[in-house]
């Protein structure tokens, strides 16, 4: 046996092992061939002008007011209703797509970050009576429910909307009635639909920093906000600004706000919503200057990734911590406090929850007209077992992520063993980044990036996106589902593998078993439950996937999966909406069951979308 | 049981040279230690003859076998680690068995020689536990029998008491010791201990920043160190430098601080020396072919089985006396004045090491 220089190096064991080699190489070649490659193959055209290499199609973006421009338009308008009524009608300034897309972005992770520190800070550090009850609303807000919930947002500021019966005609607080739409509804829609995250993530920093040095600066003589200012703030801060950046981005590819407020131009001329609506008008979807577009939003929101992770990995010492036992600092608030948390907290909190409560109450409503639906029925939720194009939806989503999930698995467990275990590999970083790169990459870009990579690489098969009918998606959307939902199992099988001392296995090995004996036998048996959470995780999130379920994904009403349909639900007659609550309402039950599954499996609390 | 050879063993992490270049040889069936300080290579050295580490140039031996590059599981030198490492999805018999069902054993003869092995550890009837299940020594115990039950050609033991109680420590200590004895096996033993080490070992390699700095018994290592590193590791030590000024044969005389001492051994080239002495060596009253050294007492320390008296002479320079006598520090205060004798041939002279 001789040890290999270039073993060492590309796999960190001098001694060539087949599975390690795997290990290695089954992800980062499935990445490149799924991620890198389709996406970059479809970018070059962006680069490409009368056959030449060109910045061409840059330009004609950046110099053109559609995409660049100063402010115009009005922030709000006072609008006279026929009946003689004013209202306030919000909807936002438009600064072009460009710019419009980062200020909503921005705006989400401004509001998502004040909302979630707040609810985080009460939760991490008060007792208050009906605090149990809190934490259990508090993961109402986390349930995925795509289309309908912002939906329901948008119902709540219709001028007869519960925002406006609230404060207009019950409290008396607002001049006028308020109705949100254009870019205004989609910034709102989305701090409802992603603050959750920003909270998990602060609720955990503020979790792990270590009582003794607020204790010590107690002791020091600090108190109050002059303490939150000066200790408490500055160690969460890293966690915090993660779940920011993370809403950021996904703020930035989200298409369900743009598309249900799509009525209004305005929520129209954003990135993510121009090249969708690509797909959906007539396929010009390998235009360069769209690729270009794509590019220009690849690359804030890779931007916006790195940026994050340098300054996170700078700022490592929220668990800098010597041990010793750790007394939760949790206080009873004072009276000021405590009028804060019910007068305040918890009203914002039963108004921010109110969209998933709307889409239970519209899959069960006969109409929903005014401020609250009326007539109860059955009649949605029984078309999920009843209808056969429902209950295909379903089939199609069931298939599609069941399939994904195990590579899913696969590459998440050969990723994390090759990267944890073989740390001195010059592959080890390269797998670090790309598997966790696809939080950073748009499922848009993804969707087109595949759009033209399979319609170049299989013309004319099954393959073949511009074969419309003859297409069948199933494993386009397997391949972008495990490409888009692997950094989130990866995480969560990272960190079991992290907390088995690698002298398990080692002394398994040292006592004559083989790398895959140890990997099967010890590693594998000891990971098994965070396995299980991760297949869970993935599971759900493959079901609620939007980007390439709408556009790769509805080509064909045959295979299309349950967004799919939803959002033809969402887009056409009326009445339908009722129907698309009602697989919001199984969504919604299916993340619950997995859920509560995946805590009682792994008794750990698992909750979805945190990402510290 | 063979005899383990590390010839010119070379090992560097990044840009840190952990091994510069280790030559021993462990003779089979002996119980051998490596010594040193943690960062010294004493670890790296036991991972890379248990396999699971590779040197970057140099040979390991079992007997006349090179297996330098051979994997860890076909090299049958078992590591018990310093944290057990036992797998807790495993009953403590799973645990014992592992490596007997690798090999393929006949059911029977698995079962026996794991109950074979459990009862040389003291641990029968606890084949059903799980490891969770057991007191820190327990599972050392279940460790070291799932290391013995492979009959493994050497035993490696990486600081294997540090994770014990001080009373449990010196038990296992003893237990190691006896099973070492009953099996005659080749043990390779690693602490930063010098107390453990000199207690339980047949031959000691005190190592340092990578290098093996001297090997030798017990007795030869705490009586006649080689070096000025292997004086001050191995317990508490005076350690003054001074400078030779005069030779005759291999008598020296030596200065610092003004102050000469004559008649001491020293044969080495180097004139910039360091005078090492052991504590109790140093006495408070006139012995035979002594030197004496004049001072004021700093402090008298009470230990129980012992009393220290620091006192200070020179530039500032401190020396230590160990007694156990009472009588001899009556009546001695911090500030008074205090003479110390040594025997000249208590006396050890070595080059001063650079740092």
């Amino acid at each position: 046996m001789r040890v290999s220089k270039w073993s060492e190096r590309l796999f960190g064991t001098p001694i060539f092992d087949p599975v390690v080699a795997t290990s290695f190489l089954f992800p980062l070649l499935y990445l490149i061939s799924f991620l890198i490659i389709p996406v970059l193959a479809m970018l070059a055209i962006a680069f490409v002008y009368n056959g030449h290499f060109s910045l061409h199609w840059f330009g004609s973006i950046l110099g053109s007011d559609y995409y660049i421009s100063l402010p115009s338009g009005d922030f709000y308008k006072l609008v006279t209703l026929p009946s003689g009524e004013q209202i306030y009608y919000v909807q936002g300034v438009d600064f072009g797509v460009i710019l419009n897309s980062l200020l909503v972005s921005l705006s989400v992770m401004l509001l998502t970050t004040i909302l979630g520190t707040i609810f985080a800070f009460v939760m991490a550090r008060y007792n208050f009576p009906g605090k149990n009850i809190v934490r259990i609303l508090l993961f109402v807000p986390l349930l995925v429910t795509p289309f309908v919930n912002v939906f329901i947002v948008k119902k709540m500021f219709l001028p007869n909307g519960l925002i406006n019966w609230l404060f207009y005609d019950i409290l008396h607080i607002f001049p006028h009635r308020i109705v949100i739409d254009g870019l205004v509804g989609v910034i709102i829609a989305q701090t409802m639909t992603y603050y959750p995250i920003v909270y998990l993530n602060a609720y955990a920093s503020f979790i792990n920093i270590d009582p003794t040095l607020e204790e010590q600066a107690e002791n020091l003589g600090s108190g109050g906000f002059h303490l939150f200012r000066t200790v408490t703030l500055p160690l969460a801060l890293p966690g915090i600004a993660a779940g920011a950046t993370l809403v950021g981005i996904f703020s930035l590819e989200d298409l369900a706000a743009p598309i249900v407020f799509q009525g209004n131009p305005l929520a129209r001329k954003l990135m993510s919503f121009q090249i969708y609506s690509a797909f959906t008008s007539g396929f010009n979807v390998g235009s360069p200057q769209l690729a270009a577009l794509a590019i220009i939003m690849l690359t804030i929101a890779i931007l916006m990734f790195l940026g994050i992770r340098k300054y996170v990995s700078m700022r490592q010492y929220a668990m800098l911590s010597k041990g010793g036992r750790w007394k939760p600092r949790i206080a009873k608030p004072k009276a000021w406090q405590a009028a804060l948390i019910y007068f305040l907290v918890i009203p914002m909190l039963l108004i921010s929850i109110f969209p998933q409560v709307g889409v239970v109450l519209l899959a069960f409503s006969e109409s929903w007209s005014g401020t609250w639906p009326e007539g109860f029925t059955m009649q949605h939720i029984m078309s999920i077992v009843t209808q056969p194009d429902i209950e295909r939806v379903i089939m199609n989503s069931v298939m599609y992520s069941t399939a994904a999930i195990v590579v899913i698995i696969l590459l998440s467990l050969t990723a994390a063993y090759a990267s944890s275990r073989f740390k001195k590999s010059l592959l080890g970083p390269v797998l670090d980044s790309l598997s966790t790169l696809p939080i950073a990459v748009p499922g848009i870009v993804i969707a087109m990036g595949y759009f033209f990579f399979f319609a170049k690489a299989f013309p004319d098969t099954l393959l073949d996106p511009t074969n419309l009918l003859g297409f069948n998606p199933a494993l386009v959307l397997v391949l972008a589902y495990s490409i888009r939902r692997l950094p989130f199992a990866a995480r969560s099988i990272a960190a079991g593998i992290q907390q088995v001392h690698v002298s398990l296995e080692e002394a398994a090995l040292n006592l004559g078993a083989s790398r895959w004996k140890a990997l099967t036998g010890i590693l594998i048996p000891l990971i098994l439950l965070n396995l299980l959470g991760g297949a869970m995780l993935s599971f759900v999130y493959c079901m609620s996937e939007t980007s390439v379920s709408i556009t790769l994904g509805s080509i064909n009403p045959d295979y299309y999966p349950i967004t799919a349909r939803m959002v033809e639900l969402m887009t056409s007659a009326v009445g339908s909406a009722n129907l698309a609550a009602a697989l919001g309402v199984f969504l919604m039950t299916v993340q619950i069951i997995a859920i509560v599954l995946a805590n009682l499996i792994t008794k750990q609390r698992y909750s979805f979308i945190g990402l510290t | 049981m063979v005899d383990v050879k590390l010839e010119n063993v070379v090992k560097t992490f990044g840009d840190t040279v952990a091994l510069k270049g280790i030559n021993l040889y462990i003779k089979a069936g002996e119980l051998f230690t490596l010594l040193g300080p943690s960062g010294c290579g004493k670890s790296t050295t036991l991972r890379i003859i248990a396999g699971l580490d590779f040197p970057d140039s140099g040979h390991i031996y079992f007997g006349n076998e090179d297996v330098t590059y051979l994997p860890s599981s076909k090299r049958g030198a078992v590591l018990v680690f310093q944290n057990y490492a036992l797998w807790p999805h495993m009953t403590v018999f799973d645990n014992v068995a592992y490596g007997l069902k690798l090999r393929k054993l006949p059911k029977e003869e698995i079962k026996r020689r794991v109950e074979w092995a459990l009862e040389l550890v003291k641990l029968k009837g606890y084949e059903n536990r799980y490891p969770t299940q057991l007191s820190g020594g327990q599972q050392q115990r279940v460790a070291i029998a799932r290391a013995l039950v492979v009959e493994p050609k050497v035993l490696l033991l990486d600081e294997p008491l540090s994770n014990l109680d001080a009373k449990l420590r010196l038990e296992m200590r003893s237990e190691i010791r006896r099973i070492q004895r009953e099996l005659g096996i080749t043990v390779i033993y690693v602490t930063h201990d010098q107390e453990e080490a000199m207690a339980i070992s047949d031959r000691i390699a005190v190592m340092n920043v990578g290098t093996v700095e001297q090997v030798g018994t017990p007795r030869d290592i705490y009586e006649r160190p080689k070096t000025e590193f292997v004086a001050s590791f191995m317990g508490k030590t005076n350690v003054i430098p001074a400078k030779v000024v005069e030779r005759t044969g291999d008598r020296v005389t030596v200065e610092f601080d003004g102050i000469r001492l004559d008649g001491l051994h020293y044969t080495g080239k180097e004139d910039e020396v360091v005078i090492v002495i052991r504590p109790e060596r140093v006495k408070l009253k006139p012995v035979e072919n002594a030197i004496s050294i004049s001072g004021i007492v700093d402090l008298v320390e009470y230990y129980g089985f012992f009393i220290e008296v620091v006192g200070l002479f020179g530039e500032e320079r401190r020396i230590i006396a160990r007694t156990i006598s009472d009588r001899d520090v009556e009546g001695l205060k911090p500030t008074q004045p205090v003479t110390f004798y040594v025997n000249r041939d208590d006396v050890i002279i070595l080059p001063r090491q650079k740092r």
